[in-house]
This record gives structure tokens, C-alpha cells and sequence, in this order.
């Protein structure tokens, strides 16, 4: 019975430490939620961009809301706007100063593509 | 991309850890399932199967952290993990601790021709519980199951 006591006390402590771990409880706070600006607003559904392409004038704040139970990060091709990770109901804005083509995608899902054109 | 597109699926940065997570997975309900067979068959390939696997498995937990870690620095800018990310860290890092420790048990009744400790078989299958629970967080992070 000795043997391995203290592997199974191991054993114990690690199951124990995970049985108190809320589930799906933020256990550290990001500050990914801030409340959606005026503009053109993007959602995040069943893992997809909607809508995929947006169109809008200089000046526009763009605002992303991930409606997914997945976390998701809105990140530029050309590395001009990145968010953090967004969990359910977090919003992301980036307001347009220049026209332009800005494609982006999910960092965490690269498949995940859309673009933000700017006129 | 093309399922052979070697450059891009490397430069995918954080697709390496969802390839490799299956190898510790898979090996190590592998060996705890030979090891089952081993218990009731008392025969001593099935051990030596059900060591091997293990041991592999725990190998196979080094690439499979470093490449989570990376997907972390690459994805997310190491930025602080909470809700599901942080869970499934926090589980992957107690299943790779189970996992090493479980090979490790295995390992010294070997060397010192002792029998495992009473009640290992729970351990086991606690440790394949964790390993299930933080896969499946996984499967749910990567969107395996999302449309198309």
C-alpha cells in the first residue's frame, strides 16, 4: 500500500484542483468587451463572418459582435487591426481613416475570411 | 489549400498542434486499453504494448505543448487566457502531468519488478477522462465540428 502513496495523493490533488474549475467561468479578465460604437456592425455566427463583405465610407467605425460560443479574434491580412479574443457577446471596433480593400480573418479559425471595403 | 501544401500547412502557425494532439490522445487510450487486456489476460505482451504506448504518448506530449504554447504566442499574442482557452490550457497541462505520471509509475514497477500501486487502474481512467474532457474542448476550440 505504500508504494506509490504519494502518486495517488498526486493523483487526488490534481482531480480535486479541477473539480473546483467553474466551467466556462472567465478565471482571468480581458478587456475584449467594450460596448459597440455607432457604424457598420459585423456579427459572428456559426463560426462565419455576417456579413462577409461590407462596404462603408471613410471614417466608419466598424463594429464586430461574436455571437459564437467559441472564442474568435478579428485580425487584418495587413496587421492593421487585431483584436484580442472575443468570447460570446464581446465586441471589437476599428474605425477606417483611409480608403482601401481591408481583408481580414479569425486568427483562431483561418478559414474563417471576410473584407471591409473603404471608399 | 491543398491537403499537400506542405509550406502553407506550416505556415498555418497554429495548425501543427491540432495535427500533433491526436498522436498523445490516441496512444495514450492505446496503452491504457492494452494495459486493461493485460490486467485480465495476465499476459506480458499486452504489458509491454500498454508500456510502450505510454511511454510514446508521453513523448508525444512535449510537441504537442510547445506547439499549444506557440499557437498561443501566434494567435492569440500570449495575451491573457480566459473561459474556454484558459480551461482547456489548464486541462492539457493536468492531462500532460497525468500522462508523464502514469509512464512514470509504469516505468519504476517495471525496473523494480514491483507490482503498480492498488487502485491505478482508477487513476488510469481518470487520467483518459481528462485527456477525453480537454480533447473535447479542443474539437470545440478549433471549430471542427463548424460548417463546412
Amino acid at each position: 500500500m505504500k508504494k506509490m502513496t504519494w502518486f495517488l495523493e498526486l493523483a487526488a490533488t490534481v482531480a480535486v484542483a479541477l473539480a473546483l474549475i467553474p466551467g466556462g467561468t472567465p478565471l482571468l479578465a480581458v478587456s475584449a468587451g467594450d460596448k459597440p460604437a455607432s457604424g457598420a456592425t459585423v456579427k459572428i455566427d456559426n463560426f462565419s463572418f455576417g456579413p462577409a463583405d461590407v462596404s462603408v465610407p471613410v471614417g466608419t467605425t466598424v463594429t464586430w459582435t461574436n455571437n459564437d460560443d467559441v472564442p474568435h479574434v478579428v485580425a487584418s491580412d495587413d496587421k492593421i487591426f487585431k483584436s484580442k479574443a472575443l468570447d460570446t457577446d464581446d465586441h471589437f471596433s476599428f474605425t477606417f481613416t483611409k480608403p482601401g480593400t481591408y481583408a481580414y480573418y479569425c486568427a483562431i479559425h483561418p478559414k474563417m475570411t471576410a473584407k471591409i471595403v473603404v471608399h | 489549400m491543398h491537403p499537400f501544401d506542405f509550406k502553407s500547412a506550416l505556415l498555418a502557425k497554429h495548425a501543427q498542434h491540432i495535427v500533433l494532439i491526436h498522436f498523445p490522445i490516441a496512444l495514450f487510450i492505446a496503452g491504457v486499453a492494452f494495459d486493461l487486456i493485460a490486467l485480465s489476460t495476465k499476459r506480458r505482451s499486452f504489458a509491454d504494448a500498454a508500456y510502450y504506448n505510454l511511454l510514446l504518448a508521453a513523448i508525444s506530449t512535449i510537441p504537442v505543448l510547445a506547439t499549444g504554447v506557440l499557437a498561443w504566442q501566434f494567435a492569440l499574442e500570449g495575451q491573457k487566457l480566459k473561459g474556454i482557452l484558459l480551461l482547456h490550457l489548464v486541462l492539457a497541462c493536468a492531462s500532460t502531468v497525468m500522462i508523464w505520471l502514469i509512464w512514470w509509475a509504469h516505468f519504476r514497477a517495471r525496473r523494480t519488478q514491483q507490482a503498480l500501486f492498488n487502485y491505478y487502474v482508477a487513476v488510469e481512467l481518470l487520467a483518459v477522462a481528462l485527456v477525453s474532457l480537454t480533447a473535447h474542448l479542443g474539437g470545440f476550440l478549433s471549430g471542427v465540428n463548424a460548417p463546412g
